[in-house]
């Protein structure tokens, strides 16, 4: 033992050290608004439909024993949109964006035809880092919610805080605001009157998803690729990376979403389809 | 109100109750993720743990203290994270500014300071995984044997061997250094 030291020193060393670790958090007051407008979005804890065990609800040890294939609870939601795994998986754009396509026509026409369209979630589709849960009468969001870790930058150095490129609209000009979500996987650019820029990458698994009745998302030419307009005012979420989870965000005002290289783009407020595919194509 | 009546109020679907929960315990929950291997995805450990602590509240019981059945659905939640990403949890804690203001009528003897903590924490970084958890619940985190055996899911005796273990490695690893 080469150690002159007892276990007092080192116990009392490993305390030190520990008090001197910098964690950082964000506000416990922002924390608990966002678990709040979480649990306000979806029904509240059935107690009857839980047998009152006596254990924590964790069945995975967190080491040692194989852990079971689920975690506590997978998310119960009303409408069956949200029970998917994610995996980090990249996929051939250009071969879902066929099959995008091929869907919102099918599923365009299933609504029209049937009143059940109504009902319930009849389609999901993703695009640019987006999740659109078509169908149904959504319910809108009540408490806004910010982005999962959201905070304000200076707008010039927006572009150093996040791993992808970020443009700016040249029929805007530079934003009045900027903030990163996330931990940099969005960037997010604000102009007076309301109008939102979000960047993010677009190769990964859906980043936001939008419930959305009728009408359903228009196309619209964007240079050499297609926009969608969703013309109506809708209830907007985020998905967790972990598990899927969506957290309902707010009530989004019409927007246009779009992919450009790796980069998904959502523009929201610019009025119409036809203001906002201009400033789309004013990207710089 | 404390976490016994605000447990209450919550299970009757008070959420203003249980969002003085979240505030009360939002720190100490960061903080075990974080150092428990959630590196930059901690914010979203945590909040995920809180809704599912609040959907389980059910099983909770009451004569029970509240802090180490929460944490130990973070801990898990950071597991569940890990394992999905199929990585190694790892501990990514930075130290902290306290480390270099500690004594500043003393620059040297600080600098000495802050460089013995931070050959202490290379050295917990590089325990085994069991042996690293253990020692971040009791010394990081400041949880007693019991509560660390709970929210490790590990049995006491466990514990106090891991923690004998992980002692006498860091001990070994940087014991002359040290002295």
């Amino acid at each position: 033992m080469s150690s002159h030291e007892s276990f007092d020193d080192l116990e009392a060393q490993l305390l030190d050290l520990g008090a001197s670790l910098d964690v950082p958090a964000p506000p416990p007051a922002d924390v608990a608004a966002a678990v709040r407008a979480r649990l306000a979005a979806e029904p509240t804890p059935d107690t009857a439909s839980e047998p009152a065990s006596q254990t924590p609800p964790s069945e995975t040890p967190p080491s040692e024993t194989p852990p079971s294939e689920t975690p506590p609870e997978a998310v119960p939601e009303s409408a069956p949109e949200v029970v998917r795994k994610r995996r980090p998986a990249r996929r051939a754009r250009r071969r879902r964006w066929t099959v995008v396509v091929a869907v919102v026509l099918a599923v365009v026409a299933v609504t029209a035809a049937t009143p059940q369209g109504r009902a319930a979630v009849t389609a999901i589709l993703r695009y640019a880092g987006i999740e659109l849960r078509l169908g149904g009468t959504p319910t809108p969001v009540i408490t806004p919610t910010t982005l999962p870790g959201e905070r304000d930058v200076e707008p010039g150095r927006l572009g150093s805080l996040v791993t992808f490129p970020v443009r700016t609209p040249a029929a805007l000009g530079p934003p009045a605001a900027a903030t990163v979500g996330d931990n940099g996987r969005v960037a997010s650019m604000f102009w007076p009157g309301g109008i939102r820029l979000d960047q993010f990458d677009g190769t990964m698994e859906p980043f936001f998803f939008k419930r959305l009745g009728p009408p359903y998302p228009q196309d619209v030419p964007l240079g050499a690729t297609t926009a969608w307009w969703i013309g109506g005012s809708h209830p907007l979420g985020y998905i967790e990376r972990e598990d899927g989870t969506p957290v309902p965000l707010r009530q989004a005002a019409p927007t246009l979403i779009w992919q450009s290289g790796p980069v998904g783009y959502r523009l929201e407020g610019a009025g119409t389809k036809e203001r906002a595919a201009e400033i789309a194509a004013s990207l710089r | 109100m404390d976490d016994d009546e605000a447990i209450g109020r919550s299970l009757a679907g008070d959420l203003t109750a249980y969002e003085a929960l979240v505030t009360r315990y939002s720190a100490l929950a960061h903080r075990t993720a974080a150092l428990l291997g959630a590196g930059d995805e901690a914010e979203d450990v945590v909040q995920e743990a809180f809704v599912k602590a609040f959907r389980h509240l059910s099983s909770f019981r009451r004569d029970a203290p509240f802090r180490p059945w929460l944490l130990r659905i973070v801990a898990n939640e950071t597991h569940n994270l890990n394992r999905s990403r199929g990585r190694r949890s790892e501990l990514t804690a930075r130290l902290g500014v306290t480390a270099e203001v500690a004594a500043p009528d003393d620059p040297a003897g600080t600098a000495v300071a802050t460089d013995r903590r931070a050959r202490l924490l290379e050295a917990v970084r590089r325990l085994p995984e069991r042996e690293r958890q253990v020692l971040v619940c009791r010394y990081f985190l400041q949880l007693s044997e019991a509560e660390t055996a709970q929210v490790l899911d590990w049995p006491l005796g466990t514990v106090k061997s891991s923690t004998h273990r992980g002692l006498a490695r860091l001990r070994e690893g940087v014991g002359d250094e040290l002295a």
